[in-house]
């Protein structure tokens, strides 16, 4: 953005301002781009999920105000700005009043680090991801804030609740992506995409491979089992269905919301529904290459870049396009993929939901990481390393030997661990006959 | 953008100035937060303020460009020890706290100003600061990968360091489970009709079993 | 893959899904919502299947409601006849829980005598509860439950059903609820027959089929004008005949002819007190009355510009004309208003009136037929 400005400004209208104005006005018209794209796509993502998950129970969604039903989010909007807020009076009315702040605002951040095309991501951190998910582990104070503020005891322990699911699946989430950045050896989220330009094998790790934009981590054991444990902590972190018990309608009141009306619950249903766009945005740019497709790489090779400051505008605006169009697809197909899950899912319980996450999730995502240095090893490490012997094969031998070993330790670990699930699980459901007749002193 | 400013090689004076206006805010919203933590009546509130605290010290780290310990302060001390703070407040039913101010607080003041005072005002008389800042060769600015650094730091010179902390945490998830864990037998435990008539049917057959066995020995 | 077998009504389905291995039932779920969700896009107009979708989108396109659906009552008239089914027997009024039907019976102006219809018929719609009581109690099958829903209005006072409103025929009837009339078609319309030969006159029509009361009127009329003639004929020897079923202008002649006789033999004049706004029936009996009077005082053989007898519909209208307007004239002659009430109730009585009728009746008629003749 600051290189077209620059472009703009100083070459086209030769006005030649000093760059921290252009930096500037660079963040300025990002971050007015970002506060609407924002609220925006919640708007469209609830309009989304309606019409999906009625068509999934044999019926239409809101189609009356506007073609389509286009303008029902606005009407909601409407409808949920003139709803009277109402505030019990035993709640602690500072932190009642800030909950819901402090639940929406991270989510805005975690905007800033999203690239959204090919050099079109408005802070380019060296450390994007680690970012995106400490800002999203605020919000849990937050939930915390709006259930104890609410002196309700459902509310508070429907926040209890939330929090330890949202706290307690980060770890599945975090450990899964770890996997991808020991493969890619950074964190910044730009290079991530970079990485997975290629055909099914990404050019980084084989560079006769030609770049078509479709080497995603997907396609890789270790991708794949991460995106699995990826997009189920996703849920979770969303709560969404399967995951939903902090906000669904049948259980425990509304939760954490149960005491805010009006703008409030707005706000809270709008952070949600953020979340959950930013969560699959990370999913489809971190395992299926965000807006790498095919095209995108060779239309941005000519555009005006900071390696290449004389290319054509005409090749940024295409390429941008693009890129867009490449990874809201891929955004959206996941958001639809989660409608879906929720259409065809029954609820955890709280108690199946943690172990779920801590005995099934976090020792498959802790193989993963394994897997995914053993990888790193057979096809980047050489002699210096320590692993002389796969010095002497091609590139495309290597990126095979660590297909085949990760594809069979992930596969083992899986079947392994989900059988001592299931049987830990039955265990659980099964009373010993001498346990039951402790239990009720019956000889 | 303070730091996407530093990393242009200006030299620009005012910059200075505007990194110690951001520095002098900072400091007064830390030791601002840090001060209501200890006054607040609510010892929710408190927690809450020394969140703020903690945001306030994840700011002041990304002034001294250490990108990675910022956001890992955000992500455990936030994301996480304040979480286990608030439901350590929350679970313990803590009355309404008074201001735990005594009569004569001014006297209590004005010693540990004076302690206090007493240690700080030789270091602060007799060193030698670095004011005005060094203007040295402004080469190309620093690659800001800290976490490279310390990760070969971890493996390399830090590597007792590292594994004492591990142990450390892996001891204390132990403890926590070993704390936690109850057995089953042990757990009170209301039976659901699905489970009473499964027992009573596991009754009726041992008795079946007892009472065919006494018939065959007869 | 799925069998389906039939007992008697029931019908099983034998889905043989294999052993379920580990994560394979999520994923037939995820299959089964994805069929849902790919065949909700075409509309499903069979509900024994499960795919498509079921929304009915309103206002667009309705429920059909089931015959025996009930929201809001209505009167039927027949399509032919153009008769009200209604006899004005209250028993829906009586059995109404909210009482929001108002029943007046219609009376034959010239007798007095309750006629089986009614003349106005008032439902409060906005209190009807939709029970079908009175549809259930009508002994006539006149009043029964239509299926409109779509009533909401910001005008309380226009739920105020008369009965004009609330006129609805049979076809539109047959077309709502064609089984629940077909049980009772013939009993309703045999009574109806029974009911149309006791109303008088267009009592009885449905107020809005206006070529049907013209024509009524029409034929009416000439059955006046060819009455009277068989009347008179019939007059001398009629006293004494056997009441058989009489019509109810073949009544009114008889009384008539009974006034008249009675005017004779009254001797004492009654204080002239003209009768006011004769009816048209009223008018005819004062008519015949003066036609009695003129040939039982002049002789059996009356002056041929005297004898209406032989007068064209149009100088008989205009005869009757004549007599309303001399009514009217006697009327206004007077000074005190009587009312229509004690007019008619002492016209009868009152002779010497009837005669002062009727004499200024034949003047207005010879002078009629002289008018005519000179035109």
């Amino acid at each position: 953005m600051q290189d077209v400005v620059n472009q703009v400004i100083n070459t086209s209208f030769g006005w030649g301002w000093p760059s921290w104005a252009i930096a500037l006005i660079g963040y300025l018209i990002v971050a007015a781009l970002l506060f609407g794209i924002a609220p925006f796509q919640m708007l469209f993502l609830t309009l989304y999920e309606r019409r999906a998950i009625a068509r999934m129970q044999d019926r239409i969604g809101p189609n009356r105000v506007g073609p389509e039903g286009m303008f029902q989010p606005l009407a909601d909007g409407v409808k949920i700005f003139t709803k009277e807020d109402i505030v019990p009076t035993a709640a602690d009315q500072w932190v009642h009043f800030i909950a819901p702040c402090v639940v929406v605002a991270p989510t805005m951040f975690m905007f800033a680090v999203l690239p959204w095309g090919p050099g079109m991501v408005p802070v380019d951190m060296n450390l994007g991801l680690l970012f995106f998910f400490a800002i999203s582990s605020v919000s849990a104070v937050g939930l915390m804030m709006a259930g104890w503020a609410s002196s309700n005891k459902f509310a508070l322990v429907g926040a209890m609740r939330a929090v330890a699911q949202m706290v307690s699946y980060e770890i599945p989430a975090v450990l899964s992506l770890l996997a991808i950045v020991l493969v890619t050896g950074s964190l910044s989220i730009v290079e991530l995409i970079n990485y997975q330009g290629g055909l099914f094998i990404s050019t980084r790790d084989v560079a006769s491979v030609p770049d078509w934009g479709l080497g995603w981590f997907i396609f890789s054991p270790v991708g794949f089992l991460a995106f699995i444990a990826f997009f189920i902590a996703a849920l979770a972190e969303g709560e969404r269905t399967p995951f939903d018990i902090p906000e669904a309608d049948s259980e425990i009141v509304a939760g954490y919301m149960t005491e805010y009306s009006g703008m409030k619950f707005g706000l809270f249903y709008l952070a949600q529904y953020v979340l959950n766009f930013l969560l699959c945005a990370i999913t489809s740019i971190i395992f299926f290459g965000g807006w790498q497709g095919p095209g995108v790489g060779w239309l941005y090779a000519q555009a005006i870049t900071p390696v290449n400051p004389q290319g054509g505008w005409v090749f940024n605006v295409l390429a941008g396009v693009l890129g867009v169009f490449y990874f809201l697809t891929k955004t959206y197909g996941f958001f639809f993929v989660m409608v879906w899950i929720r259409g065809a899912y029954a609820r955890l319980r709280i108690d199946q939901l943690m172990d779920f996450g801590w005995k099934f999730l976090i020792p498959l995502t802790l193989v993963n990481i394994f897997s995914a240095a053993i990888w790193v090893g057979l096809t980047k490490w050489g002699a210096a390393d320590g692993l002389a012997f796969v010095e002497g094969w091609s590139p495309l031998v290597r990126w095979a030997a660590a297909f085949g070993v990760t594809l069979a330790l992930n596969l083992g670990a899986y079947l392994f661990l989900a059988r001592i699930f299931a049987q830990s699980q039955d265990e659980r459901a099964r009373q010993d006959d001498d346990v039951l007749e402790q239990l009720t002193n019956v000889a | 953008m303070a730091l996407i400013l530093l990393r242009r090689p200006y030299g620009w004076e005012p910059m200075d100035l505007l990194i110690q206006i951001i520095f002098g805010l900072l400091a007064a919203l830390i030791i601002g937060a840090a001060m209501m933590v200890v006054t607040v009546r609510n010892v929710i509130h408190a927690a809450l303020w020394l969140i703020a605290s903690f945001f306030a010290v994840a700011a002041l780290y990304l002034t001294l460009e250490a990108e990675f310990i910022a956001i890992v302060q955000v992500l455990v001390y936030v994301g996480a020890i304040s979480i286990l703070i608030l439901f350590a407040i929350m679970l313990t039913r803590s009355s309404e706290g008074e201001r735990l101010l005594t009569k004569h607080w001014w006297a209590a003041a004005l010693i540990s100003l004076g302690l206090f005072g007493a240690v700080l005002l030789p270091t602060l008389i007799g060193h030698t600061w670095n004011i005005p800042l060094p203007t040295g060769p402004v080469d190309a600015p620093e690659t800001l990968s800290g976490v490279e650094d310390i990760g070969r730091g971890f493996v390399n010179e830090f590597v007792i360091h590292f594994e004492v902390a591990g142990i450390l945490l892996t001891v204390a998830l132990i403890g926590a489970i070993v704390i936690a864990f109850e057995e089953r037998s042990r757990r009170r435990h209301v039976l659901t009709l699905s489970e009473e008539h499964i027992l009573r049917q596991r009754q009726q057959a041992t008795a079946e079993r007892v009472s065919a066995v006494a018939d065959a020995a007869d | 893959m799925t069998t389906e077998t039939q007992h008697g009504s029931v019908i099983v389905m034998d889905r043989r899904r294999g052993k379920l291995r580990a994560g394979q039932g999520l994923l037939q779920g995820l299959r089964v919502v994805w069929d849902h969700w790919a065949g909700s896009f075409r509309k499903n107009d069979n509900f024994s299947k499960i795919h498509g979708t079921f929304t009915v989108e309103y206002p667009e396109e309705r429920l059909p409601m089931p015959q025996a659906y009930r929201n809001m009552p209505v009167l039927l008239f027949d399509d032919e006849s153009g008769h009200e089914l209604c006899t004005g027997c209250y028993q829906c009024q009586r059995i109404c829980p909210p009482q929001v039907i108002h029943i007046t019976q219609a009376k034959d102006p010239v007798t007095g005598k309750m006629v089986p219809a009614a003349t106005e018929f008032i439902i409060e719609y906005d209190a009807c509860m939709s029970c079908g009581f009175c549809a259930e109690v009508c002994p006539f099958d006149s009043i029964k439950m239509d299926h409109v829903y779509e009533l909401s209005t910001a005008n309380r006072a226009a739920l105020t059903m008369r009965k004009a409103q609330l006129n609805r025929s049979i076809s539109y009837y047959t077309g709502i609820a064609p089984g629940l009339w077909a049980e009772v078609q013939a009993g309703a319309m045999k009574k109806l027959q029974g009911s149309i030969k006791r109303r008088p006159d267009v009592i009885g029509l449905a107020a809005s089929l206006t070529e049907k009361i013209k024509a009524r009127r029409l034929e009416l009329a000439a059955a006046a004008a060819a009455a009277p003639a068989a009347a008179a004929v019939s007059a001398p020897a009629a006293p004494a005949a056997p009441a058989a079923k009489l019509t109810p202008e073949e009544k009114a002649a008889k009384l008539a002819a009974m006034k008249a006789a009675n005017a004779n033999k009254g001797a004492a004049p009654a204080p002239a007190e003209a009768p006011v706004a004769l009816s048209p029936a009223d008018a005819k009996a004062a008519k015949l009355a003066a036609i009695k009077a003129a040939n039982a005082n002049k002789g059996a053989a009356p002056a041929p510009a005297e004898a209406p007898v032989a007068l064209s519909p149009a100088d008989a209208k205009a005869a009757k004309l004549a007599a309303i307007k001399a009514a009217n004239a006697a009327k206004q002659a007077e000074a005190a208003p009587v009312s229509v009430e004690t007019a008619v109730a002492t016209a009868p009585l009152d002779a010497k009136a009837a005669r002062l009728a009727a004499i200024k009746a034949a003047n207005a008629a010879k002078l009629a037929a002289e008018q005519g003749n000179n035109e």
